[in-house]
């Protein structure tokens, strides 16, 4: 993702809108060259530093008219993040500091011209260090700063397809760094809402849902402090989670951000219908959830005959919508929902207690974190109380038993 | 089933939940600003920093509710060795024992750092300090290691390792806060006027602590919101300007400022890039008046020539920054004060690196790792090294060995920044009086910042000598 200091929009406060800076092939159709040529710079540059790379690509934009030098800085920050940089990872230029840092204290101070009182000059002192470490000096102050960030060197580029991927890529980085600033997320969903929540509860947001009819599902997501104030805090989530929804069918999003001009208040509107691309991101991209690592620890087979499906079903009373986070699927045909209810509140278990309730007729497991637990009297009987992580052990014999 | 009502931490917030809350019992418990209502979770929310204020209604016992917030206990120092407090620390740490809450404001170099070890070791409450940048974070640590035997946990730096006493900067307690916030009883803000940020208030807001320190020398901000500190941690409680203790606690110092000359190859550059940005805004102020710098940057988006011109801006800055003849001029400062250790402050990482690839002595720069910070000031401190160059790293409260010399480079004209470098050089040594060389690059900008620098507070009542 791009920083905050690289973000291009259009400050709409008239129209109360925010328009992120955008490529498209009939502005900006000259931008494809471009593209091809930064990535040749890229792929042509291993071995070299970063900082030469930054200069050749902002070489390319040299006469190019229609070009804020923050959109070339952007273009270099997302061509950074697909290649290798040597890290020197043993510390090696530290070392090499601190050898020649001390050779060079009893020396002090080098002189330009030795007199009585002074007699190490630069050049000899050099000279004497450079002898004493068996390297030539010009290798050795090289090597000096080699751990410096823009000094160092590309050692692989996994790159971009092409030109427009990497362009396709800018404009949703883009949006991503416009969404830094926003306090509150809308998303209309329609099939794939369940791939979207699970993406957002990925990326760390809360929601809420409801049920339109016409218009299909309606989710809110924000974070715990957003109901006391609006604040920015959440607005990397949802920028983190942005790449899934674009990859979904069938939505549209408004964001509210609030910009540092005195804090005023614009939108930002998005749907497929803007023609943004990315891939699905993999989950393995997001920090690890209770529900992740239980997924992962069962793994993709079916065991004992039960095979985990990830939000397959869809339970719905009235207003109200209950999406389990993991079905499990028999070979004979039975099917048994799961919920995981993490370090919430007691009052939020109360409440899925509540929802739960509504959906007394359906096969649900529930598993509680112990912290939750102790506050709640009376739990369900088909209650999971667990510590850290849901057993996969635990989970089956509930199974077989129900 | 009806649940007794509960308050918990909750990500950075409290929240109030349990059967039948209505509106005027949450507001009779939570007490003002208004509680929130969540639907998400069903409970009532308000800022974690409200839960002193809370805490003290939740002691009528007749709310009956159950607090499950802290998650914090008291300290076991293993041993406690600190050094005897001057009378004014006494006096700071007196103030601050009152409330429990506040800011001690006290020039650099007066020892805050004792008055919040003081503090942590008389209250053995589970402690949070919070400093800048990560420099500082890992001085903390050393400092309560040596004066409370306690390896405190550290959270920043790639590192998550929470303990009862902690460390950490402003960035990380702002993110991790979230899951912190309960598990502290006293939180410490070194240089706290970093805190009113809009973002970083949180590493306040979402703190539950009951005690709570700000440190700083420089409470200022250049958007006024210092007065935010008054909610977010507490009152000024103890104040000592900068000249109750010149010449006492620190040294008497002079300042000196060497202008000197480009070399004819640079003036001569210089003079083009100047003439250059002169003409481009002249021209373009002959059909539009008003011509301002800012469109000038907003123009680099559409002709290469703003480009062009923004480029010669940065290129004369940099030939001010790094003119040769500086490099000279600190030659023969490192000859006049031959066997005296310096500390020379660059305007940008490319000058120290001139510095440090010139004279070969050691420079610290923000990508420098832990164990070359250490090595490098143990390694001043010991003599080891006779220099030591830096950018703006330093800046700030960074505990550097007493030296008399000190050597400004280059840099900005804010006020905070020249008054915490001034504290560098400030440290008594002996009864020798400290010396503050400026070097700037005669008729350039550099000499107008210098200026500035001099119209604050801090050098008033030195001597300005002229070489």
């Amino acid at each position: 993702m791009l920083t905050r200091e690289l973000a291009i929009a259009e400050y709409d406060f008239a129209g109360g809108c925010v328009r992120p800076d955008r490529l498209t092939t009939g502005r900006h159709g000259h931008y494809a060259a471009l593209a091809d040529r930064m990535l040749a710079v890229y792929r042509t540059g291993l071995g070299r530093m970063r900082q030469e790379l930054h200069r050749d690509v902002h070489g390319l934009f040299a006469n190019e008219a229609d070009c804020p030098p923050r959109r070339i800085d952007a273009f270099c920050k997302l061509l950074d993040e697909a290649g290798v940089f040597g890290r020197d990872r043993g510390g090696k230029a530290a070392a090499l500091r601190r050898e020649v840092f001390q050779r060079a204290a009893r020396l002090h101070p080098l002189v330009a011209h030795a007199d009585r009182l002074f007699e190490h000059t630069e050049a000899r002192a050099k000279l004497h260090i450079a002898d004493e470490l068996g390297r030539p000096w010009g290798e050795i102050e090289a090597a000096l700063f080699a751990d410096i960030v823009e000094f160092q060197r590309l050692e692989e580029f996994r790159g971009y397809a092409d030109g427009r991927a990497l362009l396709s890529r800018y404009n949703v980085a883009q949006v991503q760094a416009a969404l830094y600033d926003a306090v509150s997320m809308t998303v209309w969903a329609g099939g794939d809402f369940k791939t979207i929540l699970r993406y957002a509860r990925l990326a760390g947001l809360m929601h809420d849902i409801e049920r339109r009819r016409a218009e299909g599902y309606v989710l809110r997501f924000s974070g715990p402090a957003s109901v006391l104030r609006e604040t920015r805090r959440y607005g990397a989530a949802m920028a983190r989670f942005l790449p899934a929804l674009i990859a979904c069918r069938d939505w549209r999003m408004h964001a509210v951000l609030k910009t540092r001009r005195r804090g005023w208040k614009l939108g930002l509107d998005l749907s497929p219908a803007d023609g943004l691309h990315s891939p699905v991101p993999s989950p393995a991209d997001f920090d690890s959830s209770v529900e992740e690592a239980f997924a992962r620890r069962w793994g993709a087979e079916p065991r004992d005959g039960w095979t985990l499906l990830r939000e397959g079903d869809v339970l719905t009373a009235g207003q109200k919508v209950f999406v389990p986070d993991f079905t499990f699927r028999h070979a004979d045909g039975r099917r048994v929902l799961l919920e995981i209810v993490g370090f919430w509140t007691p009052d939020y278990l109360e409440q899925k207690l509540a929802t739960l309730r509504l959906f007394a007729h359906e096969p649900i497991l529930l598993a509680v974190a112990a912290s939750v637990s102790q506050h709640v009297p009376n739990l369900p009987a088909n209650t999971i109380v667990y510590k850290t992580s849901v057993l996969v052990g635990e989970v089956l014999e509930r199974l077989s038993a129900l | 089933m009806p649940t007794p009502p509960v308050l918990t931490f909750a990500a950075g917030t409290l929240l109030l939940s349990g059967s039948g809350l209505s509106r005027s019992r949450a507001v009779e418990i939570l007490g003002t600003p208004t509680p929130v209502w969540d639907p998400r979770v069903g409970g009532w929310r308000c800022d974690a920093l409200d839960y002193r204020d809370i805490r003290d209604r939740l002691r009528d016992t007749s709310l009956s509710i159950a607090d499950d917030v802290p998650a914090w206990g008291r300290v076991r120092w293993p041993r406690v060795n600190l050094p005897e407090l001057r009378a004014e620390q006494q006096a700071a740490v007196e103030a601050w024992m009152q409330t429990g809450r506040g800011c001690v404001v006290m020039p650099t170099g007066t020892g805050k750092t004792e008055v919040a070890l003081a503090i942590m070791a008389g209250t053995a409450a589970s402690t949070l300090v919070v400093a800048p940048v990560r420099d500082l974070m890992y001085q903390w640590h050393r400092r309560i290691l040596r004066g409370m035997g306690y390896d405190a946990g550290v959270v920043g730096d790639s590192t998550f390792r929470v303990r009862s006493v902690s460390v950490t900067t402003y960035d990380s307690a702002c993110i991790h806060m979230e899951r912190l916030g309960n598990r502290f009883e006293l939180i410490v803000f070194d240089e706290c006027h970093h805190l009113p940020g809009d973002v970083r208030r949180d590493a306040a807001r979402m703190s539950a602590a009951l005690l709570r320190l700000g440190l700083t020398a420089t409470p200022e901000r250049s958007d006024g919101r210092e007065s935010d500190l008054d909610r977010l941690i507490g009152p000024r409680v103890y104040e000592l300007p900068l000249s109750a203790v010149r010449g006492r606690t620190l040294a008497d110092y002079e300042v000196v400022r060497i202008p000197v000359f480009l070399t004819d190859a640079e003036q001569a550059r210089y003079d083009r890039l100047a003439g250059d940005v002169r003409q481009y805004v002249a021209d373009r102020r002959k059909d539009d008046p008003q011509y301002t710098w800012q469109e000038l940057c907003a123009d680099t988006a559409r002709t290469p020539e703003a480009r062009r011109i923004l480029r010669s801006y940065y290129a004369k800055k940099s030939i001010e920054d790094r003119a040769e003849e500086k490099l000279r001029v600190l030659e023969d400062l490192f000859r006049l004060h031959a066997g005296e250790r310096f500390l020379i402050f660059a305007g940008s990482n490319a000058m120290a690196r001139d510095v440090s690839k010139r004279f070969l002595i050691p420079c610290l720069l923000s990508h420098c790792g832990k164990k070359e910070r250490l090595e490098v000031l143990e390694g001043l401190e010991a003599g080891r090294y006779p220099a030591l160059v830096a950018n703006r790293v330093l800046d700030e409260g960074v505990d550097l060995p007493a030296v008399k010399v000190a050597v400004v480079i280059g840099g900005t004209a804010s006020t905070r920044q020249s008054r915490q470098r001034l504290g560098r050089v400030l440290r008594k040594v002996g009864d020798q009086r400290a010396v503050l060389y400026e070097i700037v690059s005669a008729g350039t900008n550099e000499e107008r910042r210098s200026r500035r620098r001099r119209s604050t507070d801090a050098y008033a009542g030195t001597r300005h000598r002229r070489v």
